[in-house]
């Protein structure tokens, strides 16, 4: 376990993730009999308590499912994202932030392809008589939701109007609602590449086919959740962001897959055909209300043998759907922001994909903060997602909300609180005015500067950097080390 | 005993759509509302199928299936 990195870079699939997570105190097998209501969320909501240590949960005896395994929490605490990112548990969520961001950019995808028949993902194929619920132990996520839902799968589909564009493949993770033995419900939403390929294959009666992706390279779930621009490759983004290669291969229906995913659902757009949808107990910690959605018909499953069916936990926080998107969303608001703002300092925009955030900057004036809020707004994320921003100075970590908590109740004054009303708004935020809008807070928690006239009282500046932050780790060591 | 009315808009004629097994005796049946597409399993709690005590917060109104909004509508 002392090389770390290269140990992270050698992973290509969920098996050799969890077999880190293993050796490494992350994951665990759970093989007492559980029915899968309520037993399966019961424990892993219990796991996801502990937000900074939960190992993933590898079910195998879960009640009428005999031989099939479930694995939840895979990215379910920052020591597991630590791992996966080549560092030690125990590594802060800053320390993990400024890995992230530094290797925004910084590397070269590596993309190398398997042929279909020496893909681990094409070891077993089924072409007729297909029964999801065979394929896949499922369970309610949330006890109100609509159906049996597949909260964790990455989903590849080519461009139907430019079906030979590498580039103009999309790899995104939407949530599907099983609606029979060979059909799912997909949502999505128009600004989301999935929702703008559904319209433009349903526009021009175009066939439009895809591959549902399952039990991933956990590097893939990670950045395939990043907002990009439509023609950049997940998978290159994903591969140039871990340093590592990815392999592909193709789908039955010709769709570059990852060739070491567990399983592989194939299925095609019934042009124009909705379906009941939901509810659906969703990241804000709120259930996402009926509608009719698109539907898919499966036309094939491939999965390697003994395949291991990946799901997530996710609704009122925290859950794994936090620790799973939470730095990638700071880290491309942060790049976007230092374009404009070299001033900013770091992002955290951990809570509920963004609805809070705390950005730290530099403050070059009375006010500037709220400049660079105003420019958070309109990054890509901000349009939609940063609802609260708070604004504190690059002495006060965003990561630490002692810190931060300090600055609001020490800097902040009443008339430092800006309301933006009637703003777009995430249509699943549950205090929007209406769905898909809502009002905007920004609340400038920096220090008085030039011109304003107060001047700020005389700081008591307490030893920080790196040796108190190595200090802090030692004494957390020695003091397990006495429990030990 | 296995019901086949829905649990969250009350209609009947639900579908079997899978039976799990254990040591070859069927322990639960997954089953489906053609009318509402509510999916269930019948080993569930009986506060999330049973239409007497399901809250009523989750029912949908098997009368008045236009109500529910489309998405990505052209």
């Amino acid at each position: 376990m002392n090389d770390l990195p290269n140990r992270a870079r050698s992973i290509s699939s969920l098996r050799d993730f969890l077999e880190l997570l293993e050796d490494s105190g992350q994951a665990i097998t759970w093989s007492d009999p559980v029915m899968p209501e309520p037993g399966v969320r019961n424990i892993a909501v219990a796991a996801s308590r502990d937000a900074n240590g939960a190992p993933a949960i590898v079910f195998d005896n879960i009640t009428g499912y005999p031989g099939k395994r479930l694995a939840v929490g895979v990215h379910g605490s920052w020591d597991n994202i630590a791992l996966l990112l080549g560092r030690p548990k125990g590594t802060t969520i800053r320390e993990l932030f400024f890995e992230i961001a530094g290797r925004w950019g910084d590397q070269e995808a590596q993309i190398s392809y398997v042929p279909e028949t020496q893909a681990p993902v094409h070891e077993c194929r089924l072409e007729q008589d297909i029964n999801l619920y065979d394929v896949l132990p499922v369970y309610r996520i949330n006890e109100y939701d609509g159906g049996f839902y597949i909260g964790k799968a990455s989903v590849a589909s080519r461009d139907p109007l430019d079906p030979d564009n590498f580039g103009k493949q999309n790899v995104g993770i939407y949530r599907l609602q099983i609606q029979g033995p060979d059909s799912f419900t997909l949502m999505t939403i128009p600004s989301h590449d999935m929702g703008r390929q559904i319209i433009a294959a349903e526009r021009e009666n175009v066939p439009l086919k895809i591959a549902v992706m399952l039990g991933n390279h956990p590097g893939l779930a990670v950045f395939a959740a990043t907002p990009i621009g439509y023609e950049e490759s997940e998978y290159s983004y994903a591969s140039a962001m871990m340093g590592a290669p990815i392999r592909l291969t193709k789908s039955g229906n010709g769709i570059d897959i990852l060739a070491d995913s567990e399983i592989v659902i194939e299925a095609e757009l019934q042009l124009g055909e909705r379906e009941l949808e939901g509810p659906f107990g969703e990241f804000p910690g709120s259930y996402s209300g009926v509608r009719k959605a698109p539907i898919f018909k499966v036309t094939a499953v491939s999965h390697r043998r003994d395949p291991i069916f990946e799901n997530i936990y996710i609704g009122r926080g925290w859950t794994e759907h936090d620790t799973l998107i939470g730095l990638h969303t700071c880290a491309p608001i942060y790049a976007q922001l230092r374009q404009s703002f070299p001033e900013v300092t770091a992002v955290n925009a951990l809570y509920q994909h963004g609805l809070t955030g705390i950005i730290s900057v530099k403050n070059r004036m009375a006010g500037f903060a709220k400049t660079v809020a105003l420019r958070a707004l309109s990054t890509p994320h901000g349009v939609m997602y940063l609802k609260n921003l708070i604004m504190v100075d690059a002495d006060v970590d965003p990561f630490d909300l002692n810190q931060v908590m300090w600055a609001l109740s020490t800097r902040t004054r009443a008339d430092d609180i800006i309301v933006l009303p009637n703003m777009p708004a995430v249509p699943i935020d549950p205090s929007a005015v209406i769905p898909g809008k809502g009002h905007r807070l920004i609340i400038d928690a920096t220090s008085y500067l030039p011109p304003d006239p107060v001047g700020e009282a005389h700081l008591v500046t307490p030893p920080t950097g790196d040796e108190i932050d190595a200090l802090s780790k030692r004494i957390r060591e020695m003091q397990l080390g006495a429990l030990s | 005993m296995t019901t086949t009315v829905c649990g969250r808009c009350k209609s009947s004629g639900a579908i079997t759509d899978y039976q799990g097994r254990q040591n070859g005796a069927v322990v639960w049946t997954i089953l489906r509302c053609p009318t509402c597409n509510f999916s269930w399993r019948d080993s569930e709690p009986a506060r999330a199928i049973d239409p007497a005590v399901r809250s009523a917060d989750f029912a949908v109104d098997a009368g008045d299936l236009q109500r529910y909004p489309k998405i990505l509508q052209q």
